[in-house]
């Protein structure tokens, strides 16, 4: 049986790109699914899991995401949540999106924590390190850069 | 009302003042410094707080781990994010009166801002003391570069540089026989090394004169790296039992930060303190002797009518680094030192009425308006990895051209456009939100984009002029009730016409090393402009603030002697940047910290006179 976060990890791959193992290595899971949670409109990310679930097979989820992307309620929050996954931060949603869908007070930019902020998935595709955390050690940096470590 | 008399009172707990505690009470004179700020740095579990501070900020600017006390304001970077300047711009802590707007910050915690420096430790260059003789511009300094040679072996000791001097000889720069950094140089980065191999011995032309040929080179660090020889790095500091003379615990420095890890953060944080902040001096210094008050903002130097010495300085100390809510004291003692940043000792002394017989206090503000050069290399060569940056070139320092234009210095960033562009965030949404990109393809393409990102600051020279100043105005206070820095500023020509050179040099370069050059002088990015010869160029401060109360052979013309004493004011050093005549292009800490171990020492000679 596959559990809501779960799904959400599965959902989070096929939109960032990263392998579900990675997303779930962040430890961010639980507080990102919390997050959205908290911040949309009751059911919409159930509504966004459901979507995709119509289409369970790898080859046919870039497919699933390309439709929930072009869904005006449920594209510019996929797209907050790739955002979210690269940079532990949340975006503040389109303002047309607001006016017709509601503006949840929680829904601000901002940095999640600094957990979120040191597990952003864009330091890691550039091959490098969080900028104040999870250094690489003395003089790493003058070797070629490590890239395609994920996913 | 007056605490009990010390030798010497210190206000301002930065480098300049730290260098001159720890050698005063290595002396055993009885020192009192005043902080302004909190003592936030000195136990690395504070510290840490300040560290997911700015992991947690949505704005990672400079200050954003170094929030200000109520009492003890500071200007920051997103204070200049004006779409349309209206002057004065009082949405700061400054009021800027322009014409353009003064672009650099400080911070006012205890360990001032070598805890956000990103520990560049350049000399200065034997030239940079002599520009009114050798280039007729600007004025000389009231002392040379062989008077300032030993002091800067020791600053470099203190403040821990790593470098290997055979790579800094150039443009006259010279060394004491069998002299060495303490460390060895911080090793290039790859992508330093990748920039070498393309662009090392390009020749690029400075106007009439000879051309310049380039070199990168890693610069002088103010960072732990391998020691040599009897050296023994100094890691973070984790103060325990600072207030408890009685018991036997000292300052402590803990495991970390012994040795570079390449956070990439050197500004605004280094997390293990591998990177120096004056605290290290503090805690080095014999504590015995040193007695520190911290939340305590200088308000008045107390002056005896007749004779013109000092005689207290009056300060608000406060508990709740919230609130608007203090108490007055007096610390008196037989010395006094203003170490407070070249604005604040300025701000402290107008607001102490002495600038009524001095008209240049205040005067001949400067900085290194810089600009920024970025675009994609050629191949990934690893950007935000390793210190924030490692090398420079450096061969537009120094010239006859600097008779005709200001110079300047490249530092090769390794932490891609993140200074430029709000890198790798905006990369990433520029993906996401405006090409539409996810999954596969997003990845594939952040992964093939953000390791060839190259960036460059172009920091350029500002001569001294009388009209760019620090003044006060009653009727702009802060929450004590204290004068907020009014700022007259202006880029004058002279620097304008470096910026254009400093451009094509920047762009010259980028196209021999195949870089494909994406700067942009447009106005969503968050610096101010300045227009020049059919340009715009957008510009940033270095933090380099200078000049306010510059040195000088005369009194009529300078507020302090070569010493750092006021001329006015026998018993009074007011040290820091404020006191260069002028600033050349290196980065002032290593300059500032010579020269206030040189005062150290002419106060030890007084104070047992």
């Amino acid at each position: 049986m596959t559990t809501r976060e779960e799904r959400f990890v599965a959902l989070g791959a096929a939109l960032t790109g990263i392998g579900p193992v990675s997303l779930a290595g962040t430890g961010q899971v639980a507080i990102y699914l919390g997050a959205l949670d908290r911040l949309l409109p009751t059911g919409l990310v159930d509504d966004m899991l459901d979507r995709f679930d119509l289409a369970p097979e790898e080859a046919d989820a870039a497919a699933a995401v390309e439709v929930i992307l072009a869904d005006p309620r449920l594209g510019p929050v996929a797209r907050s949540l790739i955002l979210l996954w690269y940079r532990g931060g949340w975006t503040q949603l389109p303002a047309d999106w607001r006016a017709e869908y509601g503006a949840s007070p929680l829904d601000d930019s901002r940095v999640i924590s600094g957990d979120a902020y040191r597990a952003g998935l864009q330091w890691v595709v550039a091959g490098a390190h969080a900028s104040g955390a999870n250094a690489q050690g003395f003089g790493a940096w003058a070797r070629r850069p490590a890239t395609g470590l994920l996913p | 009302m007056s605490e009990a008399t010390h030798d010497v009172v210190i206000v301002g707990a930065g480098v300049a003042g730290a260098l001159i505690a720890k050698r005063l009470t290595a002396a055993g004179l009885k020192v009192l410094m005043l902080e302004a700020g909190p003592a936030s740095t000195q136990r690395y579990t504070d510290y840490l707080a300040h560290l997911d501070h700015f992991h947690a900020a949505a704005a990672k600017g400079a200050e954003s781990p170094w929030p200000p006390a109520l009492g003890a304001p500071q200007p920051d970077s997103a204070d200049l994010a004006l779409p349309t300047p209206q002057l004065p711009a009082t949405n700061g802590y400054f009021i800027q009166r322009g014409p353009q707007l003064y672009g650099s910050t400080y911070t006012r915690t205890l360990g001032g801002s070598t805890l956000h420096w990103l520990g560049v430790s350049l000399r200065m260059l034997p030239e940079d003391f002599r520009m009114r003789t050798l280039h007729g511009v600007a004025r000389d300094w009231p002392l040379d570069y062989a008077t300032l040679a030993p002091y800067y072996e020791q600053a470099e000791h203190e403040i821990g540089v790593s470098a290997d001097v055979e790579e800094q000889r150039y443009h006259g720069l010279s060394f004491r026989p069998g002299y060495n950094y303490p460390m060895r140089r911080i090793p290039p980065s790859y992508s330093d090394q990748k920039l070498a191999a393309a662009v090392d011995g390009l020749r690029v032309p400075l106007g009439d004169d000879a051309e310049a040929a380039v070199r990168v080179r890693t610069y002088p660090a103010g960072r732990n790296s391998t020691p040599r020889r009897g050296y023994e790095p100094v890691g973070a500091v984790d103060l325990v039992g600072e207030d408890d003379r009685d018991s036997d615990a000292e300052a402590r420095t803990s495991d970390l930060g012994g040795r570079c890890q390449g956070n990439t953060s050197c500004t605004p944080i280094c997390p293990v303190q591998a990177k120096y902040n004056a605290g290290k001096s503090l805690a080095q210094a014999d504590r015995r002797y040193l007695t520190i008050v911290p939340q305590a903002v200088a308000c008045r130097v107390e002056v005896d009518g007749g004779d013109g010495r000092v005689t207290g300085i009056r300060y608000q100390h406060y508990a709740d680094p919230k609130a608007a809510v203090f108490e007055e004291k007096v610390a008196v003692g037989r010395f006094y030192v203003l170490a407070t940043h070249a604005v604040e000792n300025a701000k402290l002394m107008l607001a102490s009425d002495l600038g009524r017989d001095d008209d240049a206090l205040g005067r001949n503000l400067m900085d290194h308006p810089a600009l920024y050069a970025w675009g994609l290399a050629p191949a990934p060569w690893g950007a935000f990895r390793g210190p924030q940056s490692s090398s420079g070139i450096e061969e537009f320092r120094g010239g006859r051209f600097r008779a005709r234009h200001a110079a300047f210095r490249f530092d090769i960033g390794n932490d891609g456009w993140r200074a430029s562009t709000g890198a790798p965030d905006t990369t990433v949404a520029d993906a996401v939100l405006n090409r539409g990109l996810f999954g596969a393809k997003l990845r594939d393409d952040l992964a093939g984009t953000l390791p060839r990102q190259v960036r460059m600051s172009l920091a350029v020279e500002q001569l001294p002029d009388p009209g760019n100043r620090v003044t006060i105005d009653p009727a702009h206070r802060d929450a004590f009730g204290n004068p907020r820095p009014v700022i007259d500023y202006r880029i004058t020509d002279y620097t304008l016409a470096g910026m254009a050179a400093a451009s094509e040099a920047a762009r010259a370069i980028f196209a021999q090393a195949g870089i494909t050059d994406c700067s942009k002088t447009t106005t969503e990015l968050p610096f101010p402009a300045v227009d020049y010869a059919q340009q715009t160029f957008r510009y940033h401060g270095m933090g380099h603030f200078a000049g306010t109360h510059a040195m000088g052979a005369d009194p009529a013309s300078s507020v302090v002697d070569p010493d750092q004493r006021a001329w006015r004011h026998c018993n009074l050093f007011v040290v820091g940047s404020g006191s260069f005549p002028t600033m050349g292009t290196s980065n002032p800490t290593l300059t500032l910290a010579a020269l206030a171990l040189r005062t150290a020492d002419r106060l030890i000679t007084d104070a047992r006179r």
